[in-house]
């Protein structure tokens, strides 16, 4: 008896299953990940409200995304439209589970003016497979206030690697729990938004050859490496940055006791909305001797192949490349994705955020469908060679093992 | 009643396996809704995953055929072979701290005294949480901003400044250690208390009266008794500890510098992290080869001349 | 006289010790759940500072809860859900296990050693590595992104557990009882529900318990499983929440949601507990 009970639940089961797949083909659906919740749904609902086309969006927790969507691919029920964090993109373009977008983007009279570095990651091969989405841009944040404390020109950031470090003595010589620098020690991805571009200002690479051969083992990156080693050895780091996998990426600086940290764009919004009492200046993330660079980041917009959804797609990147999307983006936390009309877009805004935009024009994206194992994953080699030189003894040592490791992932790739 | 058959019937050995047949039949009844179950959502997948562990399988595009190279790549592994020690570390270190903790708890609420219920739920109460909210509530006792040990530590005036206790090795694996002893003792605990409970208290009176000495007792009448208790305590940790994960992703994440990456850790890195799911097959059936050694060979270790 | 009042004074030496013994382990054991609850009712500020003391010192605030309610879509949506997934991997085990249970203490069939331990051995296989295949599977069978499919899996993992307690507690129950219910012509089912199920409740009990807590607690497999944002469970919630939301922790969310996720298990171990370590200690003898 309770076998036919287990059966006919069973089946019920079914049923209600297969009613809501019939009922959800109706919208298109697309996913976007946690971290860009502040602005991704009110983007999709003033996209609804203006158009017949309707998409439904999900929210995915940001450290899942990639290995969901991926899941869901592979079993055939993967979303319509996803917003992906732009480095993944060669990978899913590899695998064959994107759609060409490359006559849709060629059709947009403003292509040339998208965001260099989403299209350059959205390019596999030739084709182009993703489109800019939402953007971010890795700067430099200074604290005025503690700045001020420290007898330093509050409104003057620092232009080179001696200035910030002369600037993080003195901030974090006014004691307490004060510190002067921070950064996420034991984050893969963190770390290349914020530390490859200290390298990339003072004319290093991190990967070459059309993203083929790893240059881990370069001069520019040890000088960095020193240059931040010298940080954490005179104590102006805390010590919660050793343990720090991206969790308190900001959090260090949001509470108004850290001088500097390199971070992203993102924080500015942040800041003025959540930490209005925590006064900052935004500069640009400067090489050894001067010099800037920003690590280009944000998310790709991709389309799941074999759905006829192009049509569908275009008439929702104009939407998003129009002055109305890009402003809306701006305002909710996004840098515009479009730089012909992305002064237009944050004039409103709080002017800090034109560093930030200028910042995305020269931002910088390292490109490669194994993006994730050699920079991201937390078993990588790139997050395991940073925690070790900035506070391991044998820099040599893990510089040389990581390169091998890179190379040998690349190579496998191929 | 099979007597008076035998007395009434005429053909009582036919009938008689009829009945067994019959019998035999709703037994297979009775198991069948498990072992469709285990079928559908066990041995077949597993099957799947070793037939994937046989292909280059990108999670996202075309598997292709590579016949045993996974397992000539896997030989090579530098990472998966230090997890691999890692965690035969760990399920050592662990095991034997939870027994260290477990068997005086068991002592202890083998007594009869007006408090030990109490005492026996409050040692039990942490086995009931989660694993996955144990390491939440664990990662944040840890923490040395917004923790309690680190900061405790500094204002008790036990340490000048606040250390970071996951920022080294040992700090972090002890940690670890103690959150899962503290999280599993209770469950060994009423375990092996089932053990000591079975045990008869003439047995134990008798070698009183011998002048056997508390340790004696211990050792040559209540361990010997409880062979079986223990061994099943111990097949239950031993594995457990083996496919460990939740406490070293949540807690630790596989810090520092990738030197807690369990052997199931991994696995998942390279299945979900790299989408290499021929690979972390590859590596998941190494893993149960070794597992399923194990516990035979524990089993055999702790026979009983009965059998288990 | 004086050998009276020293046999009392070492009787009373003995219990200050026993019971100063288990104070001190009580309060090891339970610290750290007592600390979790506390803090997740400070106020946010407040629950970013080191939790000494524990209690909220400027009053008592929800905050934190109203914090962990902002994520995704409505707490209230993934408790419901957890809760929904939960009980019903408490009937299907129970119902599964009791019937497999008493096929294997009862009959004798082909294979049956086998098969007892084919289902056993299954508690060897880490189950993230089956997780992709699980997820072709449900695909297949139309349960992929539905609750039916995520609590078949959940029983399927809590098999070998559920089966070999209750056959341990069938084993238990001696035969004579079932036999003379049979000579009174009493059907098999009938024996099985009136006669036999009360005497393994507690095995029961211990079933359900355990898989409940598992259902309750388990994450990745319903992150996976699990693809619209509707059907997510609370620890999926909990992952973002751990994650970090735009790289700032918020350590009162995750007490709150820790607090959260373990009340249930608390009370319901706390209100059966009494049936439950019976039928953990019947069924471990064996």
């Amino acid at each position: 008896m309770k076998l036919l009970k287990i059966v006919a639940l069973a089946a019920t089961a079914l049923a209600t299953t297969l009613s809501t797949s019939a009922f959800a083909q109706e919208k298109l659906t697309m996913w976007s990940r946690s971290s860009s919740e502040a602005f991704m749904p009110a983007l999709i609902d003033a996209f609804n409200a203006s158009h017949k086309t309707q998409i439904e969006l999900q929210i995915v927790p940001s450290a899942e995304m990639v290995q969901k969507y991926a899941t869901a691919a592979a079993g055939g029920s993967a979303p319509d439209f996803v917003s992906l964090d732009l480095v993944y993109g060669p990978a899913f373009a590899k695998s064959g589970a994107l759609e060409d977008l490359t006559d849709v983007a060629k059709s947009l009279p403003y292509f040339e003016h998208l965001s260099k570095a989403h299209i350059g990651t959205g390019t596999f091969e030739g084709r182009i497979y993703a489109m800019p989405m939402s953007a971010d841009a890795s700067v430099l944040l200074w604290n005025k206030k503690l700045f001020k404390q420290a007898g330093l020109d509050p409104e003057k950031g620092p232009t080179n690697w001696a200035e910030i470090e002369a600037a993080a003595s003195k901030v974090n010589a006014l004691g307490g729990d004060i510190r002067g620098f921070y950064f996420a020690g034991a984050c893969g991805g963190c770390n290349a938004f914020t530390f490859m571009p200290l390298i990339w200002a003072s004319g290093g690479d991190i990967l070459v050859d059309g993203g083929k051969r790893a240059t881990l083992d370069s001069p520019q990156m040890y000088d960095a490496i020193n240059f931040y080693r010298d940080l954490v050895a005179k104590g102006y780091v805390p010590e919660s940055a050793k343990t720090d996998s991206g969790k308190n990426f900001f959090g260090g600086f949001a509470t108004d006791k850290i001088g500097l940290s390199p971070i992203g764009a993102f924080a500015i919004g942040n800041l003025v909305k959540n930490y209005p009492t925590v006064e900052f200046g935004v500069t640009f993330i400067p090489g050894k001797d001067g010099g800037k660079a920003s690590f280009g980041g944000g998310d790709n917009f991709v389309v799941t192949a074999g759905r006829d959804n192009a049509p569908a797609a275009k008439e929702f990147l104009e939407f998003v490349y129009s002055l109305e999307g890009q402003t809306l983006l701006a305002k909710l936390g996004s840098l515009p994705t479009r730089d012909d009309v992305a002064a237009e877009a944050v004039k409103s805004l709080d002017q800090r955020y034109q560093v930030a935009t200028e910042a995305l024009k020269i931002g910088r994206t390292p490109s490669s469908p194994v993006y994730n194992d050699i920079i991201n994953s937390s078993t990588g080699p790139w997050k395991q060679m940073l925690n070790e030189v900035f506070f391991g003894d044998d820099v040599k040592g893990s510089v040389t093992k990581a390169q091998a490791a890179m190379q040998a992932i690349l190579d496998e790739a191929d | 009643m099979i007597n008076s058959q035998k007395i009434h019937d005429g053909a009582p050995i036919r009938r008689k396996s009829v009945r067994n047949r019959r019998k035999q039949f709703a037994g297979l009844l009775f198991i069948a809704p498990a072992l469709i179950l285990v079928a559908t959502f066990f041995v077949i997948p597993l099957g799947m995953a070793f037939w994937m562990s046989l292909h280059n399988w990108p999670l996202l595009g075309r598997p292709r055929f590579i016949g045993i190279d996974n397992y000539v790549r896997l030989t090579q592994d530098a990472q998966f072979w230090s997890s691999m020690r890692f965690t035969v570390y760990y399920t050592v270190v662990v095991t034997i701290a939870i027994f260290a903790v477990a068997f005086p708890l068991a002592l202890f609420a083998d007594k009869a005294h007006r408090f030990t219920k109490f005492y026996r739920t409050a040692f039990f109460l942490p086995v009931v949480v989660g694993f996955g909210s144990a390491s939440l509530l664990w990662a944040w006792l840890l923490d040395v901003d917004s923790g309690l040990f680190s900061p405790a530590a500094e204002y008790l005036g036990l340490m000048a400044k606040r250390i970071n206790l996951l920022a080294d090795f040992d700090t972090t694996f002890w940690s670890i250690i103690i959150m899962v002893v503290w999280k599993t003792a209770g469950f060994n605990m009423i375990i092996l208390l089932t053990g000591l409970q079975g045990i008869s208290t003439e047995v134990q009176e008798a070698a009183r009266i011998d002048g056997a000495s508390s340790w004696q007792r211990f050792r040559r009448i209540t361990l010997p008794l409880m062979r079986r208790t223990i061994a099943l305590a111990l097949i239950l940790s031993v594995s457990g500890s083996m496919l460990a994960f939740d406490q070293f992703y949540i807690i630790a994440d596989g810090g520092p510098q990738n030197r807690t990456v369990t052997a199931v850790y991994w696995i998942f890195s390279q299945s979900f992290g790299s989408f290499r799911l021929g690979y972390g097959a590859a590596l998941s059936m190494v893993l149960l080869v070794i597992l399923v050694f194990i516990s035979v060979v524990q089993l055999r270790l702790l026979r009983t001349p009965e059998g288990m | 006289m004086s050998a009276r009042r020293s046999a009392s004074a070492r009787h009373l030496y003995a219990s200050l010790r026993y019971n100063g013994f288990g104070i001190v382990a009580a309060f090891l054991f339970l610290a750290p759940l007592a600390w979790s609850v506390l803090v997740s009712f400070k106020p946010s500020v407040e629950a970013r500072q080191p939790p000494l003391p524990p209690w909220p010192v400027d009053g008592f605030s929800v905050q934190s809860y109203e914090n962990l309610a902002k994520y995704g879509s409505g707490i209230w949506t993934y408790a419901g859900n957890s809760l929904t997934v939960a009980l019903a991997t408490v009937v299907a085990s129970v119902t599964v296990s009791l019937l497999a249970g008493y096929g294997f203490s009862r009959f004798h069939f082909p294979f049956k050693n086998m098969l007892f331990v084919l289902i056993i051995s299954t508690v060897m296989i880490p189950f993230q590595s089956i997780l992709t295949p699980l997820f072709l599977i449900l695909t297949k069978l139309g349960l992929q992104n539905t609750l039916t499919g995520i609590v078949l899996v959940y029983v399927t993992l809590q098999l070998p557990f559920s089966i070999f307690m209750m056959r341990n507690a069938f084993d238990a129950v001696p035969k004579e009882i079932e036999d003379a219910a049979r000579v009174d012509g009493a059907s098999i089912f009938a024996v099985l529900y009136r006669i036999m199920l009360p005497l393994v409740l507690p095995g029961v009990v211990t079933v359900a318990i355990f898989a409940f807590l598992a259902s309750w607690n388990e994450f990745l497999a319903a992150l996976i499983l699990l693809t619209d944002q509707n059907k997510y469970t609370l620890p999926v919630l909990m992952a973002a929440v751990r994650s970090g939301q735009f790289g700032t922790i918020d350590w009162g969310a995750v007490q709150s949601g820790v607090t959260l996720m373990m009340a249930p298990c608390l009370v319901l171990f706390l209100g059966l507990q009494h049936y439950y370590i019976r039928g953990l200690t019947a069924g471990a003898v064996k």
